[in-house]
């Protein structure tokens, strides 16, 4: 981002500032207050085949959040990963998901600033464990979407007419250098540390949940993101979209999610100049899945049992650059089939199993067995 | 306060001229509640209009407040039953509801809007 660029967004987070203060409404007391402390937890037990089971805490999650006023307000959301951290990020991160002040204005229009969720699929801004079905996120949530996908950034949300709502962001972007074959642009992410504005990025999200039980959704992300290695051009742009349905006692999802990045080839080649191996990543990544849910048993004061089935087909090779094979292995697809009790709306008690293909004919991808217990408070 | 019973809430809003005993008939609103949105957004009364909104969540417990006016409830979780307020529509205007307990990540995206028309301008509308 430019120097004036800069500039014109402090202004404009000022403006934002004064105008929430100035339309404070009468009858409202802007009295600050502070909390309470909510949060979510995620622990699993991860059985894949031919492998040990593993007991993870994965996800012990904080959420602070303070009003200055009923329209200056404040959110954190403070994450500890896998319970331990050492370092590095295999045994674990400690991460600020969250970390933003909100300029709430009118319905239609407000600003938000700091670090802030990217508004992209039905998991990134939803990932509360009562909230999906399946001990862990979807494979497209996870490796075409990089959910969690959250970054510094500022921009404006609202709503209008009957249940069309929005929001747009310009954040910092991505870093190409460390896109991968396996997992696209996950690692990528700079996580608001220290995040590299030199270009920045912009992202949006429409929604229309005017339907009792209908949420239609569609997501854009565009930034150019070689900041690091200068002369090169990698633009990348995902597109999203999404449906979610619910009527009664069933739920349906669907999401479908593709990635491209431009001069992926001269990516690949100066990637292996500073390597010395060549990441073979992709121009084009494509996802989708379709998951049914149905509500088989539900007794009074909300203790239910749901049981899902998903199919999700992700390809992080999809189409290559000129002169790049792409790996099967990392076209893959996965049924996943489970139940989840919840013996009280903000918990739930989950088991499924995982079936999973590649299109290698050497290098399986592995089935697993996986019980989880989340909880929201 | 069990919230396996419908929690009735009596909420006078202040409208002068208003004439307390009056005999129209109560507009029934049903609201639902699910992270992060109400379902309807948008509700449309008329100024003076009695109103009882009964509001239940598909999810977690939220919180219901009307800015501006006294509503200020909690919606009981799934399967424990509704939250009902009534209320005389206040004056014309837009009125912002809200969630007001913290339900996961988009929850300041949980908003909604009461437009309260001026019931002589509508009725010249019809």
């Amino acid at each position: 981002m430019k120097f004036d660029g800069s500039i014109y967004l402090a202004a404009f987070l000022c403006l934002a500032a004064t105008q929430a203060t100035a339309q404070t409404a009468p009858g409202d007391a802007s009295v600050p207050t502070t909390g309470p402390i909510s949060g979510y937890m995620d622990f699993h037990f991860n059985k894949g085949e031919a492998a040990d089971g593993v007991l993870d805490f994965h996800r012990f999650v904080l959420i602070v959040n303070h009003s200055f006023s009923p329209r200056i307000r404040f959110v954190a959301e403070l994450e500890l990963e896998h319970a331990f951290v050492e370092g590095l990020e295999e045994s674990g991160e400690l991460e600020l998901e969250q970390a933003y002040v909100d300029f709430l204005m009118t319905r239609s229009f407000n600003v938000r600033a700091g670090m802030l969720l990217v508004p992209m699929g039905i998991i990134n801004e939803r990932h509360e464990p009562p909230v999906f079905q399946g001990v862990e996120r979807p494979f497209v949530d996870t490796v075409i979407i990089p959910s969690t996908w959250f970054e510094n950034g500022a921009g404006v949300f609202g709503e209008v007419g009957r249940g069309f709502r929005y929001r747009a962001f310009v954040m910092a972007p991505l870093n190409a250098l460390e896109f991968s074959a396996d997992e696209g642009i996950r690692n990528g992410r700079q996580k608001g540390s220290r995040s590299d504005v030199r270009n920045v990025a912009y992202t949006g999200r429409v929604e229309y949940a005017g339907v009792a039980g209908l949420t239609l959704g569609a997501s854009a992300w565009s930034g150019k993101s070689s900041f690091l290695a200068p002369r090169l051009d990698v633009q990348v742009r995902v597109g999203e979209a999404d449906v979610r349905y619910k009527r009664n006692r069933l739920e349906l999802r669907g999401e479908f999610a593709q990635v491209s990045i431009d001069d992926a080839e001269r990516l690949n080649l100066t990637v292996g100049q500073l390597t010395g191996v060549s990441p073979n990543i992709a121009r084009t990544l494509r996802g989708f899945y379709a998951e049914g849910a149905y509500r088989i048993w539900q007794q009074g004061a909300g203790r239910d049992v749901v049981g899902f089935a998903r199919y999700e087909n992700y390809d992080t090779q999809f189409r290559m650059p000129s002169g790049y094979i792409p790996l099967k292995q990392f076209d893959r697809d996965a049924w996943i089939a489970g139940a989840a009790y919840y013996p009280d709306p903000d918990i739930a008690v989950k088991v499924d199993y995982v079936w999973q293909r590649s299109l290698s004919s050497v290098i399986i991808a592995p089935n697993g067995f996986n019980i989880g217990i989340g909880w929201w408070f | 306060m069990r919230f396996s019973t419908s929690l009735a809430i009596a909420v006078a809003l202040l409208m002068p001229g208003a004439d307390a005993g009056s005999q129209t008939p109560k507009r029934v609103v049903r609201v639902s509640a699910e992270r992060f949105a109400f379902t309807p957004s948008q509700i449309v009364v008329d100024a003076g209009e009695e109103i009882e909104m009964r509001v239940t969540s598909d999810d977690t417990a939220h919180g219901f407040r009307i800015t501006g006016t006294s509503v200020n409830v909690v919606i009981p979780k799934r399967g424990r039953g509704e939250v009902s307020v009534s209320f005389r529509a206040p004056e014309p205007g837009r009125y912002v509801f809200e969630c007001t307990r913290m339900c996961g990540a988009g929850h300041h995206f949980m908003r909604g809007e009461l437009l309260v028309r001026n019931p002589s301008a509508s009725q010249s509308r019809k």
